[in-house]
């Protein structure tokens, strides 16, 4: 599903974000991405969006090379994938339904699928009764929750998800954590960075650890912090 | 089709938002697009008016009463054999008499006092090119031939009209390609600010894959928009510039020469739909500047 080949990312002034990573991730699986600030988290997450592209090495992602894909074949790179962050991103004028209807809209389906869509997606989600509100009258996990719906509307076949949950409270996290493990149970590949320790130990899935942009663990079942001197 | 009413949803929310900046684009494209238009009425109305004096043209050489038959003959050989004269007419003392008793018919002294025997005979000419320039500088030529009286040129008053019609129209040509290019920057500053305002729904739509175009066509079309009702506006303008402004010229005793100052109506129907598609070129370039500037897709 997910392959990444020695790739490397460097920014302005010599910050390399990523050094020489190699991993692959399997169609289905679910992985936490953990370290430390600044340890390259939330650039490999925007390596696999095309939000930054690498600098040497090579992606693949659903069979495409990411290093060599045009600009205009981008967006149909992004439907396949959906994408959550720790800030929502929801559009504050337009009401829940229509946030997701939106994402639905934009990429040219029409209206009679979106009707359709739509509905489903707040059910599943858990935002039925909340379909008409706007963003700034939800709790932060319910926006979450609207987000998540948002990334999911196209059924992508990965979703990629940047601290999902650093703004809310531990109890919201696991709503918010049964809501990404349910999409993974449904056969969407799920790629989360996070520094919640509790979540990583509590779902017991496959964690890999970067440290100043070096791979330096990787566990199937994995928990946050490895038993000291396990990998000295 | 929901593609189609989507653009101009977002088209027509993004003008309401952006009320002023949009109205201040379009009175501007409005004014600027007036000009060009009258710039272009006069220039067509002056060639006009020239034209008919063009066609009329005879420049006059008059040859003394007491010519010798060589002189006559040596004038007469010129007109027949010269490139430069398309026709000529030759009006002999007689019928100088008879046209000047018609024309001064209501001054019966005048008349009196004059004869067939002092009228000068004359050749009215009808040159190859019509140009000022040339009707010039054929006169000077016959002027130093012996045997004649004098020359008289109707290229006075065609450089007269000539000269104003230029400089009108070049005047209003500079106001108005400065005024278009004021225009194009309006309507890219306000396609930026509409931009401005769209940033989030923008972040959104890239993350979701709408694709490039579906972001753009919206922006672009809302610049179009703005230079499509500039040159709607400007259009009463030019018939008002044809039915008073250039109507009064005809209508003015004071400037004669300004009788055959006239565009038919089809040139302004013409000009109109010229106006149009320089209003939604200029429209479409500052909005496509803006979106590939700032759009980033």
């Amino acid at each position: 599903m997910i392959r990444l080949e020695n790739v490397t990312k460097v920014y302005k002034g010599d910050v390399t974000a990523l050094r020489g990573v190699n991993l692959e991730i399997q169609r289905g699986e679910f992985v936490f991405l953990v370290g430390q600030s600044g340890s390259g988290k939330s650039t490999f997450i925007r390596l696999l969006n095309r939000e930054e592209v690498a600098d040497s090495g090579k992606i693949l992602l659903a069979g495409k090379d990411l290093g060599s894909l045009r600009s205009w074949s981008v967006p149909a790179l992004r439907r396949n994938i959906g994408c959550i962050f720790q800030d929502y991103k929801l559009l504050e004028k337009k009401t829940v339904a229509e946030n997701v209807a939106f994402a639905l809209e934009v990429i040219g389906q029409p209206r009679p699928v979106i009707r359709k869509q739509v509905p489903a997606i707040l059910d599943l989600v858990g935002l039925s009764q909340k379909a008409g509100r706007f963003p700034d009258e939800l709790s932060g996990g319910e926006q979450q929750r609207v987000s998540i719906a948002r990334a999911f509307a196209n059924r992508p076949t990965v979703m990629l998800a940047d601290e999902p949950t650093g703004n809310l409270d531990p109890a919201t996290s696991v709503g918010i954590m049964k809501l990404l493990d349910l999409i993974n149970r449904r056969g969407t590949t799920v790629v989360m960075a996070t520094h919640d320790r509790s979540i990583v130990n509590s779902m017991q899935r496959r964690v890999i650890e970067l440290d100043r942009g070096v791979v330096v663990r990787d566990d199937s079942h994995g928990i946050y912090d490895e038993p000291n001197g396990a990998y000295e | 089709m929901y593609r189609i009413w989507y653009y101009f949803r977002e088209t027509f929310a993004s003008i309401w938002r952006n009320l002023s900046l949009t109205l201040a684009a379009i009175f501007t494209v409005a004014i600027s697009l007036a000009l060009v238009g009258s710039s272009l009425l006069v220039r067509e109305g002056a060639e006009r008016a020239t034209a008919q004096f063009q066609e009329g043209v005879e420049f006059i050489v008059f040859m003394n009463a007491d010519a010798s038959i060589d002189q006559d003959g040596a004038i007469r050989e010129v007109l027949d054999n010269s490139p430069a004269i398309k026709d000529y007419a030759y009006v002999n003392q007689e019928q100088a008499y008879e046209e000047f008793s018609t024309l001064f018919s209501d001054k019966p002294d005048l008349v009196n006092s004059v004869s067939p025997a002092v009228m000068p005979p004359s050749y009215r000419i009808v040159p190859t090119d019509p140009s000022a320039a040339n009707v010039t500088e054929l006169a000077r030529q016959f002027a130093n031939q012996p045997g004649v009286k004098e020359v008289a040129t109707a290229t006075e008053a065609i450089r007269q009209i000539d000269d104003f019609s230029t400089r009108v129209s070049q005047a209003l040509l500079v106001a108005a390609v400065v005024l278009v290019v004021v225009s194009a920057l309006l309507i890219l500053n306000t396609v930026f600010t509409a931009i401005g305002a769209r940033r989030q729904e923008i972040e959104v739509m890239k993350l979701v894959g709408a694709t490039n175009w579906f972001i753009r066509i919206p922006f672009m079309l809302e610049g179009t928009i703005h230079g499509l009702i500039g040159a709607g506006l400007a259009i009463p303008a030019l018939f008002v510039v044809d039915n008073k402004v250039l109507a009064f010229f005809q209508e003015s005793d004071a400037v004669p020469l300004f009788r055959g100052f006239a565009v038919p109506s089809g040139f302004v129907w013409d000009t109109s739909i010229w106006l149009l598609l320089i209003g939604g070129a200029v429209g479409m370039i500052g909005s496509a500047i803006a979106v590939t500037r700032y759009l980033d897709v």
